[in-house]
């Protein structure tokens, strides 16, 4: 199976002196989806804006993430921008368009021009987040699970070959989860998720990473590292309940 | 609080008005606005048909009377503002009475343009006669957020009251240049995150 993602010995220090990431190294494989887990300010938010080169502000001249085998330098930029689909953690940063239609259609215009029909893949992406009919409506007039979804609906229109999601189920409630998580095991695309939220990762990714002080802990299967208790209590973490409760019935 | 329709609350009804062109809305709208700024005051009779004109589209869109008479009291104060120092020259009452009328006339016809044509319509005439990208983007952007930020104060205004429990005047107005001084920062972070987010889509 062909990676999709590597990194190799991403380090990153924020402006502010603070060192955010020391040598992360990980590959994802094409179809893969893998949990990123971790206490907050552990650095997964740090890493997710490296994977379509948000961050470092000024590209270094030795590139530690490559998407297909490309590094990611200023020259690829756009293509890789296209490649990799970043849901970002707040919706209302990510919606800026007046209406749910010219949100979804700005990606496809950023990258196939102002004038290039956008209609047939705005709609296809909006069926695909079961939002036909919101295209008029103002983003700002959503709930936080339709939000959510239309800004998954503009990263889609884009058709990435691989998604970067930043807590996607925060601040959804039940009914509003259940419904990303069928949205999302329907995706073909690879998938990095990093969440709090670990019951997803254990629905949705067989592999996860454990992040903390900006280095990986742990890199194994998810049923194997979240059942390590003793692992995931030094981490800021606990074992979810779905895995406590599970009796063979 | 202001509530996030402010501008265009009744920009989605349903009335002959609302169904005309955008970009015939905005030219009509600036071509009245043109007209009432350049008539010589002694016209009054062009403002009355001027004012006739306006009364029939508010009735035509079927925007509650209620709903203008206090959104232009509302923008009355800064006319009035400026008016009030007519009166200090010499045949003061005159100019005074042409000035607030040329302008509550100009008032009302935007008020009416934005009740009856959605802001995004507008941008997008705006576009098509080929307005500066970067000026379009500003307003969808200053459209889009004004009312995420004026939510924002008001949780942290909220927060703040919550927690304060002096009524002194000196310790309020502390408080609320606190607030204020946080408000920046916090839309400084917003704007580079919604920039962040504009680049991973594609912004050049």
């Amino acid at each position: 199976m062909s990676t999709a993602i590597e990194v190799r010995d991403l380090c990153y220090r924020y402006p502010d002196g603070k060192e955010a990431l020391r040598g992360i190294n990980f590959t994802v494989a094409t179809g893969e989806c893998i949990g990123l887990i971790g206490p907050n300010g552990a650095g997964k938010s740090t890493i997710l804006l490296h994977l379509n080169g948000i961050l470092p502000e000024q590209p270094t001249r030795t590139p530690a993430v490559f998407i297909c085998g490309q590094p990611v330098t200023e020259q690829n930029l756009p293509a890789i921008r296209r490649d990799v689909g970043l849901l970002f953690q707040d919706a209302d940063d990510q919606l800026f368009c007046p209406t749910v239609m010219e949100d979804v259609a700005f990606g496809p215009r950023q990258f196939d021009g102002v004038g290039a029909p956008v209609d047939g893949r705005v709609n296809a992406a909006l069926q695909q987040v079961g939002l036909i009919g919101f295209e008029k409506r103002s983003p700002y007039h959503l709930s936080v699970g339709e939000k959510r979804r239309v800004c998954l609906a503009g990263i889609l229109a884009c058709a990435p070959r691989m998604l970067v999601l930043d807590e996607p189920t925060s601040g959804l409630d039940p009914r509003g989860k259940a419904e990303l998580k069928t949205l999302l095991q329907k995706l073909p695309a690879t998938k990095i998720i990093a969440t709090h939220d670990l019951e997803l990762v254990v629905e949705l990714c067989p592999r996860a990473l454990l992040v903390d002080h900006g280095e990986i802990i742990a890199d194994a299967a998810t049923l194997e590292l979240l059942n390590d208790e003793a692992l995931m209590l030094a981490h800021g973490l606990e074992r979810p309940h779905i895995l406590r409760h599970r009796h063979p019935h | 609080m202001i509530r996030h329709d402010f501008f265009d609350r009744h920009s989605r009804l349903d009335s002959w008005i609302h169904r005309l062109n955008a970009g015939w809305k905005l030219s009509i709208a600036l071509a009245i606005v043109l007209a009432t700024v350049l008539m010589p005051g002694r016209f009054a009779l062009c403002f009355v048909g001027i004012a006739t004109l306006l009364v029939v589209v508010a009735v035509a869109s079927k925007i509650p009377a209620g709903f203008l008479v206090k959104r232009l009291l509302l923008l009355e104060p800064l006319v009035l503002g400026v008016a009030v120092l007519a009166l200090l020259q010499p045949n003061g009452g005159c100019v005074f009475l042409v000035i607030v009328t040329k302008s509550t006339l100009c008032l009302l016809t935007m008020v009416l343009l934005s009740n009856t044509t959605p802001f995004s319509e507008l941008l997008g005439v705006l576009q098509r006669v080929r307005f500066p990208a970067m000026l379009i983007t500003t307003l969808a952007l200053m459209y889009r957020y004004l009312f995420v930020l004026v939510d924002e104060a008001g949780r942290m205004q909220r927060a703040r009251a919550s927690r304060t429990f002096t009524k002194r005047r000196f310790a309020v107005w502390k408080s609320l240049g606190t607030v204020i001084g946080q408000l920046f920062v916090r839309s400084t972070e917003r704007a580079e995150r919604i920039y962040a987010a504009m680049c991973s889509r594609g912004w050049k």
